[in-house]
């Protein structure tokens, strides 16, 4: 990622979008929209002083939204370019109200509210589509739960669960246990407050509230307007603290997720959706499953699926591994329902082809392997590049020329061709480079040095 | 502005040593959890040093500047930045030195983030104290840095693509569309390899032989592109940008070249099962003899099973071969079109129809009627006379299929050749027999030998469409190298001095780039400069130390050890 | 009149790849991504199969 920011031939436009294309093959001419981030890319170094003191918290998206950011952010720490940008919709100072916290302490002046979006033209001879596929949603089906169950998670969200930089440092916390800590701090911060109320009485009536609670309940006091402010406050107050402590003691038997549940096909081969194989979900939930026993040896994980699609070069003997050393069991068949028993546990119900037997079992975890669906505005894209969908939504390319769409001068790779894993992606990539570079060679000068 | 050094071990008494430390505060990140003013207060009194600044961002345009400013004002003789990981900017500060006039390798890179200040957050003296350490080690070693020149080597821009086969075919036209002289080299009497064999392609049902044609027209068509038919590689030496070749035609005289770039794409071809399921070559055959019947019009079988992961996916043999699934189905289908009253019955462990067309294919199957089954690996089918015999876990029933043509789908295999070709070309092989990649993931198509690209069912199974996009990306890789007027590498690279040097061949083994040769005549060894990536493993293993890693030399690695 | 440079539309492993290589053949390229920064869904990723490398 570094190399592309730095290197003199790469003109990085992040941030930005294609908004049209006019021309033929040899000739594109292209308009970029370039969106404001109301801060200015070559100033700002990345010291990251400014979201220390935003105010406005928001769900990190990287993160899926397991984790906050502010309304001035960078997309992920190690991010190219490492600029911030202002979240237009969220930013105080934006929607007319006053802040402008960030501004006061960039030391590079590299904020600006006046910033508009720039609209570019380019002029180009060939044009590679690498636009990436999109996470399908498994809110879409009802029965396995997605948003009602908190401990099923979809295979990225679990992924940055996983992650040493991710929300949770890598350690693999349950969705459940994570809110309900959330609530713990929550109240917490209401007792304190609900405390210094309280106090004011005490120091007022040189009195312990609890003892003044026993007498005022036996009857004195009575008609005394104020004690009865503060006989209200205290029975306020028992009423949070009591479950405060019964959460909090729930607490202490958290731990980190250890019986998993992996779910492939969600999505995928599923004539509701996408019928198609998104190719790397299979491995994908290997590799997280292996992971995770690294991280806790006493992990062990259940992949169900119909077929368990393990075929670039290293994946067999890496699945088996996995069979082998990382506590992996393999299960044929789709799970039907995913419900919620106790302790937020999500019940998996399924069929094991193999074992002829209906089961429902429990898991501390429960992670939808979900489909790699053709991109958000992979149509509108299509359309401003003149180029065709196949039926699978995905651009269509030939048969003879894999890389090449519909269109002359305009090729594909990676995920946006279809599914496929990272070292096809990569090998796609050169392909399509080799391609366009074809079409540009008469006009450039091939001296590299 | 040079300096000449003494390569005596001690330190340098040419000329004064002036060195310059930009300490960074990188923001917060740096200076948020250490004392940067201390440390660079401290580094002023380092000895050699004559000027000590710190800097917000050093990376910035206004921190390069103050290096820049330095240099020139201070004459400084050496430059230390103590900042972030060198990963991060280091060919950055060098090159913002070179544009001051102060040879590049005369800069060192001190890393106080990653390495201090990001691990220590919460203990600011003692990390501030860390600091100075590794300024001071830094500094000690700057003092012996020596001025280099990088490296300069030619380029030839012709390249050799081993294998006439759709990944060989479509580099090359590939190849020479970019406008690169192009040598193919193709064993057989006609080029195309296994797809001369095969019937039709998945999954639109194309003639491959119309495939062949097209590719081989194009081919022809291309006058920088030169075909050699029915001829081997037979010697090939040399490095990156300047190889040469011997080609021997079958029966002919020998014919030399010489080329800046190799593609090795040999291919691989289908296992056939010996003592398998009853492999007989005539009631029970492959898929590859199930395609020449096809092809022959003697493919007339009524009732046919095909058994998958045939001497695949098991103790011997433990890959999945990936293609002979979607091959199976593809031939399924082509059974039924031809005779839509025919059985035909697929048994497999898993079907592995990855992907968007393939999957679809699979669906198709079974709605055109043909039966799948899976098999355990532990029961595996037994082949009868007119049957096929197996245990269906899904019911827990022993089946019979009656048949009179079984079909094995089994994986493609390495070829022979090409453990030979391995050793010639010096690139390895992985434990399967298919050529190794540099990476499995972020260079697929490279190989860790600069210049040597792999494409195809040599790297791995690969169907006609993957063998194709990989063909190109080869062609792109090898783009990325001769498209430019020399190749210019590293100055950090190994020396083995000729004196000193036994000829042990200790730094060999340990080599993994294949950088350094030994010279029988000489009985010593020798680093290929361009070849070597400064790994410094020769230097840590040579007995008499004659092999040096430039740049990270014994006497300068001391000084900052002894800095501590 | 064939333009010289190139847009490569899309900043994750695949537009990345592509930027570089041509980059790399002298090849002016213009690469455009949506989001704030490139990386796309592997920069999400915390190691990668088989090798278990880093994602970034």
């Amino acid at each position: 990622m570094l190399d592309v920011g730095r290197h003199p031939n790469i003109d990085l436009m992040a941030y930005s979008e294609v908004e049209e294309v006019a021309g033929d093959c040899g000739d594109f001419r292209v308009t970029v929209r370039r969106k404001a981030r109301y801060v200015e890319e070559d100033r700002c170094t990345g010291c990251g002083a400014c979201k220390e003191k935003c105010p406005t918290v928001l769900p990190d998206l990287f993160n899926e939204g397991l984790g906050t950011r502010k309304a001035i952010y960078s997309w992920f720490a190690q991010g190219i370019p490492s600029t911030h940008t202002i979240d237009p919709a969220h930013c105080r100072q934006l929607n007319g109200k006053k802040c402008g916290i960030c501004q006061k302490v960039c030391q590079a002046d590299a904020v600006n509210f006046d910033q508009k979006d720039r609209v570019v033209e380019l002029d180009v001879g060939a044009i590679v589509v690498a636009t990436g596929y999109k996470v399908f949603d498994p809110s879409q089906i009802p029965e396995y739960q997605y948003r009602q169950i908190p401990n099923v998670i979809t295979a990225i969200e679990f992924e940055r669960l996983l992650s040493a930089s991710g929300p949770t440092s890598g350690h693999l916390h349950r969705p459940s246990d994570l809110l309900a800590e959330a609530e713990i701090e929550a109240l917490e911060k209401d007792v304190k407050k609900s405390e210094k109320t309280l106090d004011r009485f005490e120091q007022k009536y040189d009195q312990a509230s609890a003892a003044f609670y026993d007498a005022y309940q036996k009857g004195e006091y009575a008609g005394d307007e104020d004690r009865e402010k503060w006989a209200e406050k205290y029975a306020a107050h028992l009423a949070l603290v009591e479950p405060l402590e019964a959460m909090k003691k729930e607490a202490e038997g958290f731990g980190v997720a250890k019986r998993l549940a992996f779910i492939q096909c969600v999505g995928s081969r599923d004539f509701r959706f996408y019928p198609f194989c998104s190719g790397f979900c299979c491995m994908h939930s290997i590799k997280e499953a292996i992971i995770a026993n690294e991280h806790e040896r006493e992990t062990t994980s259940v992949i169900f699926g119909m077929d368990i699609r393990a075929v670039g070069k290293g994946f067999e003997e890496y699945k088996v591994r996995g069979g082998n050393q990382s506590g992996i069991r393999y299960i044929r068949g789709r799970v039907a329902e995913i419900t919620e028993g106790p302790h937020h546990n999500p019940v998996v119900t399924y069929e094991d082809t193999r074992e002829r037997k209906v089961v429902s079992r429990d898991f501390d975890l429960v992670i939808l392997a979900t489909a790699c669906a053709p991109s958000e505005g992979v149509d509108r894209l299509a359309g401003i590049l003149g180029i065709e969908l196949n039926r699978f939504g995905f651009f269509k390319t030939g048969t003879s020329r894999p890389l090449d769409t519909t269109r002359p001068g305009i090729f594909a790779c990676g995920c946006a061709h279809g599914p496929m894993d990272i070292p096809e992606s990569v090998a796609q990539a050169s392909g399509a480079a080799a391609r366009a570079a074809q079409i540009v060679a008469a006009a450039n000068l091939r001296k590299a040095s | 502005m040079e300096i000449g050094i003494k390569m005596s071990g001690k330190k340098p008494q040419a000329e004064e040593l002036r060195i310059g430390v930009f300490i960074c505060d990188c923001g917060s990140n740096i200076a948020g959890h250490l004392d940067c003013a201390s440390v660079t207060e401290y580094a002023s009194t380092l000895p050699g040093v004559v000027y000590a600044k710190e800097n917000l961002y050093t990376c910035s345009e206004a921190g390069i500047g103050e290096i820049q400013k330095g240099i020139k004002e201070q004459n400084l003789n050496r430059v230390v930045v103590a900042s972030c990981s060198p990963r991060t900017h280091q060919p950055l500060f060098q090159n913002s030195c070179a544009a001051a006039q102060l040879n590049p390798y005369l800069f060192e890179m001190v890393n106080i983030r990653d390495q201090c200040s990001w691990v220590h957050m919460q203990e600011r003296e003692d990390a501030t104290q860390k600091a100075k350490d590794l300024v001071r080690m830094g500094v000690s070693k700057a003092a012996f840095l020596e001025p280099q020149r990088d490296i300069e080597a030619s380029l030839i821009p012709r390249v050799l693509v081993i294998g006439g086969g759709v990944a060989g075919l479509s580099a090359a036209q590939s190849l020479a569309d970019m406008g690169l002289d192009v040598i193919l080299v193709e064993k057989d009497a006609e080029a195309g390899g296994l797809l001369r064999r095969i019937n039709r392609l998945a999954p639109h049902g194309e003639k491959a032989a119309d495939r062949v044609l097209e590719m081989m027209e194009s081919i022809k068509a291309r006058p920088n592109a030169t075909l050699y038919l029915g001829s081997r590689v037979e010697d090939v030496s040399g490095y990156i940008g300047n190889f040469e070749i011997t080609i021997r035609p079958d029966g002919g005289d020998a014919i030399h070249e010489k080329v800046g770039c190799i593609v090795v794409a040999t291919g691989a071809v289908p296992l056939k099962p010996e003592g398998l399921y009853g492999y007989d070559g005539t009631r029970v055959v492959t898929q590859m003899e199930l395609e020449e019947r096809f092809l022959s019009g003697s493919m007339d079988a009524q009732r046919v099973v095909m058994i998958q992961c045939v001497g695949a996916r098991c103790p011997e043999r433990e890959y999945c071969s990936r293609i002979c699934c979607r091959t199976a189905v593809k031939n399924a289908r082509l059974i039924k079109e031809q005779n839509p009253e025919a059985h035909v019955h697929i048994l497999y462990r898993d079907m592995q129809m990855y992907g968007t067309e393939n999957e679809q294919m699979l669906w198709d199957a079974r709605g055109e009627g043909i039966r799948f089954d899976v098999f355990s690996p532990d029961r595996p089918p037994v082949v009868r006379e007119d049957r096929v015999e197996f245990y269906r876990p899904l019911t827990g029933e022993m089946m019979e299929i009656p048949c009179d043509l079984v079909v094995l789908s089994t994986p493609l295999v390495p070829r022979e050749g090409s453990q030979a070709l391995s050793q010639l070309l010096r690139v390895p092989v992985d434990q399967n027999g298919f050529f190794l990649e540099a990476h499995a993931k972020l260079r697929p198509l490279d190989f860790a030998t600069d210049g040597i690209f792999v494409c195809g069912s040599a790297r791995y199974p690969a169907n006609v469409e993957e063998a194709v996009s990989q063909g190109l990306g080869a062609s792109s890789r090898i783009a990325t190298i001769l498209f430019k007027d020399k190749l210019i590498t590293s100055a950090i690279v190994a020396e083995i001095d000729p004196e000193s040097c036994v000829g042990c061949m200790g730094c060999m083994e340990m080599c993994p780039y294949e950088a350094i040769t030994y010279l029988p005549e000489k009985n010593i060894c020798e680093v290929n400069t361009v070849l070597c990536k400064g790994c410094g493993c020769c230097a840590a293993t040579c007995p008499s130390q004659s092999a040096r890693l430039k740049g990270f030399k014994p006497e300068q690695l001391l000084a900052q050890i002894r800095a501590v | 009149m064939v333009n010289k440079d190139i847009l490569v539309i899309g900043g994750g492993i695949a537009g990345i790849q592509a930027s570089l290589d041509l980059a790399e053949m002298g090849i002016h390229v213009y690469l455009v991504e949506s989001l704030p920064s490139i990386g796309g869904k592997m920069a999400q990723l915390d190691k990668t199969f088989p090798t278990n490398d880093c994602a970034i």
